[in-house]
């Protein structure tokens, strides 16, 4: 009953944003031709999806690979094949089989079969092998798998998972091409951006634009109906404004979400033309602090600044209030495997005024450090984390912790993370890769997540997140959520959620048949969007 | 010189007086930020983009930062910018001129090929390349700005010292036996020293905007450092809404680059001989 419930709050929210968008109507025939074009919030750098983070990188890659399964680009909240024709489970749910389609074809010519599914595979999965996303979510579930015949392939899970079928689905699990591993060794670089896709990968200019164009060989015949698609990288927001604003882009659909003072500008400007929609986003923001290094290998610093950190201020003054302060889950995303706002808001930590919160916070840096501590705060210097992390800096001074910004760009900041090379990462956004409760403690809080930067470990955690991935009975995966998010609220952490983001994005009208997909990594292949002459 | 002396100077350059009496102001703004300044710069403890009045004069930036505390601590990074760098970057630009121009020759040539190709690269350019390798801190700033600076003021010393190394009194210098070293510091540093100064006033003006157009284009200042350019870059994002937040450190920079330059102006008229003699 309950996880109806979070099923249809993801399918209401979907229904509102798509209500928004320009859908193509009954009588309306798609258009073939024509370059869409969009913008990157950063540059990627490093193309492997597989083996990096960053949204950009999914972004740059999403239409030139396919995976066994996606979000239906019709019905994103659907989950339906995709190299996959058909898959089955086993009555004890802990085996999948699943059917590949046997017209397929690499992008550049090479037949796709089994071969390539078993390569991806073992690379996600290899122990060794550090995928923060897609292997980060399988590895805990897979027991083993198998080609069954050359387009067969059979997974078997530890115990049965209901985030299975959706981890598998992720825009991050994209089935590669074995020949390709074999001869570039892995997918930085563009020349390995081999895939299955709607899209083939055309031009990667650093710093300037990466652009795809039409794979006429897909195997799902009469799309993609678009010529190609044009992706800007434009770092700074009122660039990524100015261009809105001149027409240069016709979607605005990814990352980050429009202001609403953006929005106020943009109606102003291009009112006729466009259509502004919300979507979720899935999204949430976060102070991260290095465990193994001094001084938050104190577990009182960290509380300090869980204390000391007003996500409110943050929210209000440097996120345009666009954000839902503290929670560990998204209510709006994941129901009532939340913890209840009013009671999350009475926690200290979260609670306004904060008075009371920054005397505990001073008294435990003062404790260890009495003339205070001088550390060094990282960011990536992307979208609003720069003014954000100068109020996480004014609010840390408050409590006695002199913190020196260190800004970093986009790529660059990421591999300072991976390295462990930071003392406090002042403001890091992470987009879940499904809509399962379970993913923001994958993702962020478990041992050795991929997103773990502070290489925090806590048994408990860790327990607890092995119980919920395991557990069938909602009532019960509720109850364990419920102790975890508790847990983590007032005991100890490695980082400060600032709150999940929320935000409105737009369409050119002259867009059709873009649908937004239940996380921001979902549906943006474009394999169906169309432009209207 | 005494007070009267300088209220006859005064008389004589009014624009070279006005400029000394901005610089002035500035350097005691930045001298006495710690008192002038009502809150802490970067304490981000009051409402966004609340407009200029009795609580706040230049009113609040996006954050929630008193921006009149900001511009005057602004006021002390740009100086310590435009004077470190410009001292650094003008005295190796001196010591660099005199020596190619005085040892002349292969040393002559390769160094000035180096002026060469330094002075081919526009200074923004060069400037954002350089911060791009370094990274955004403020002593960055001034290594970019020293790089920019003393290939110029080399290439200036060095035709001042091309002209005074052929000289009747260095010639005689020689004769009498006196060393390199005491010809150059005793005969031809002297010579030099009135276009030194005038290099050092003329320059702060520029090294100053430098900082700002670095701070403005991210590459500068740390962001939460009260930077004059990093405030207007910030602001760009709320110019219709709160203007207030762009005006301010605009003003500053335009008052301090134009009080520089006028002191410029007066130091290099006193100190050429056409001008003083009323031939220029």
């Amino acid at each position: 009953m309950r996880h109806r419930t979070r099923v249809i709050s993801v399918v209401v929210m979907l229904a509102a944003a798509l209500a928004l968008v320009p859908l193509a109507t009954a009588e309306e025939k798609p258009q073939y031709g024509g370059v869409l074009t969009r913008f990157i919030y950063a540059d990627p750098g490093r193309l492997d999806i597989h083996t990096e983070t960053p949204f950009p990188v999914q972004i740059a890659t999403a239409g030139i690979f396919s995976g066994l399964l996606h979000h239906d680009p019709a019905d994103p909240a659907k989950i339906t094949g995709d190299l996959a024709e058909r898959w089955t489970g086993s009555a004890d749910g802990k085996t999948y089989t699943f059917f590949l389609r046997k017209d397929v074809k690499w992008h550049d010519g090479e037949p796709f079969t089994v071969a390539d599914v078993k390569a991806t595979l073992d690379r996600l999965l290899h122990p060794d092998f550090r995928s923060p996303r897609c292997g980060a979510m399988l590895k805990p579930m897979v027991a083993g798998f198998n080609a069954v015949d050359r387009y067969t392939v059979e997974i078997r899970l530890n115990a049965p998972n209901s985030n299975f079928i959706p981890s598998i689905a992720s825009a991050w699990c994209r089935i590669v091409a074995k020949h390709i591993l074999e001869k570039h060794g892995d997918l930085s670089r563009p020349e390995a951006q081999i895939g299955t896709g709607p899209f083939r990968f055309k031009r990667y200019e650093r710093g300037s634009v990466i652009e795809w164009e039409k794979n006429r060989d897909y195997f799902v015949p009469g799309v993609p109906y678009l010529d190609g698609v044009k992706h800007f990288i434009l770092v700074s927001g009122p660039t990524q404004l100015a261009a809105a604003k001149a027409g240069r882009l016709m979607l605005w659909e990814a990352w980050p979400p429009l202001l609403r003072t953006q929005v106020d500008e943009l109606q102003r400007t291009r009112g006729t033309e466009i259509e502004v929609f919300t979507a979720p986003v899935n999204t949430v923001a976060m102070v991260q602090l290095n465990t193994q290094k001094p001084p938050f290998n104190n577990r009182d610093l960290r509380r300090a600044v869980y204390l000391g950190i007003d996500r409110q201020e943050i929210i209000t003054k440097a996120m345009d209030g666009s954000a839902m302060p503290c929670a560990l889950l998204d209510p709006k995303v994941v129901g009532d495997f939340a913890l209840p706002l009013e009671e999350i808001q009475k926690l200290p930590g979260c609670r306004q005024p904060k008075d009371q919160d920054i005397a505990e916070a001073k008294r435990l840096v003062e404790k260890h450090y009495p003339n205070g501590v001088d550390i060094e705060a990282s960011i990536r210097s992307v979208t609003d984390y720069v003014d954000r992390a100068q109020l996480v800096v004014s609010q840390l001074r408050r409590i006695g912790i002199r913190a020196t910004l260190k800004t970093y760009e986009s790529a660059a900041g990421y591999s300072i993370y991976g390295k462990g090379d930071f003392t406090l990462i002042a403001t890091q956004d992470t987009g879940m890769v499904t809509n399962d409760p379970s993913d923001v403690f994958m993702l962020l809080f478990r041992t050795g997540a991929g997103r773990n930067y502070g290489k925090w470990s806590d048994r408990k955690v860790d327990d607890l997140v092995e119980q919920g991935i395991r557990e069938q009975n909602q009532d019960k995966r509720k109850q364990i959520y419920h102790e975890l998010q508790r847990y983590l609220l007032t005991q100890d952490t490695p980082g400060v959620i600032v709150g999940w983001i929320e935000g409105a994005f737009f369409a050119e009208k002259r867009v059709r048949n873009y649908r937004p997909g239940p996380t921001v990594f979902d549906n943006n292949t474009f394999m169906k969007v169309w432009l209207a002459r | 010189m005494n007070l009267r002396g300088l209220a006859r100077a005064a008389r004589r350059r009014p624009l070279g007086a006005l400029g000394g009496f901005v610089v002035l102001g500035l350097v005691l703004v930045a001298c006495l930020a710690p008192q002038l300044a009502s809150h802490p710069p970067k304490d981000a403890a009051f409402p966004r983009h609340v407009a200029p009045g009795t609580q706040f004069r230049m009113g609040t930036d996006h954050l929630g930062r008193d921006v009149l505390s900001r511009v005057i601590w602004g006021a002390r990074l740009s100086l310590y910018v435009g004077f470190t760098s410009v001292a650094v970057g003008i005295t190796l630009g001196l010591l660099w001129g005199i020596f190619t121009a005085y040892a002349g020759g292969l040393a002559d040539g390769i160094t000035q090929r180096i002026v060469d190709v330094l002075m081919a690269i526009p200074p923004i350019i060069l400037a954002l390349a350089l911060m791009a390798v370094l990274g955004p801190s403020i002593d960055n700033v001034v290594y970019a700005i020293v790089i920019l600076l003393a290939p110029t003021a080399a290439r200036t010393i060095r035709s001042v010292v091309l002209g005074i190394k052929t000289t009747l009194y260095i010639e005689a210098a020689l004769a009498l036996g006196c060393s390199h070293a005491r010809v150059v510091i005793r005969h031809v540093l002297p010579n030099v020293l009135p276009m030194y100064v005038v290099l050092l006033t003329v320059n702060v003006g520029y090294a100053i905007m430098a900082e700002a157009a670095l701070s403005f284009l991210g590459l500068g200042a740390p962001p939460d450092e009260p930077s004059w350019g990093g405030m207007l870059s910030a602001a760009t994002r709320a110019i219709e809404t709160a203007p207030w937040v762009m005006l301010f450190p605009g003003m500053a920079i335009s008052l301090a680059v134009f009080g520089f330059c006028l002191l410029g102006d007066a130091f290099r008229d006193v100190t050429d001989p056409r001008l003083r003699q009323g031939l220029g």
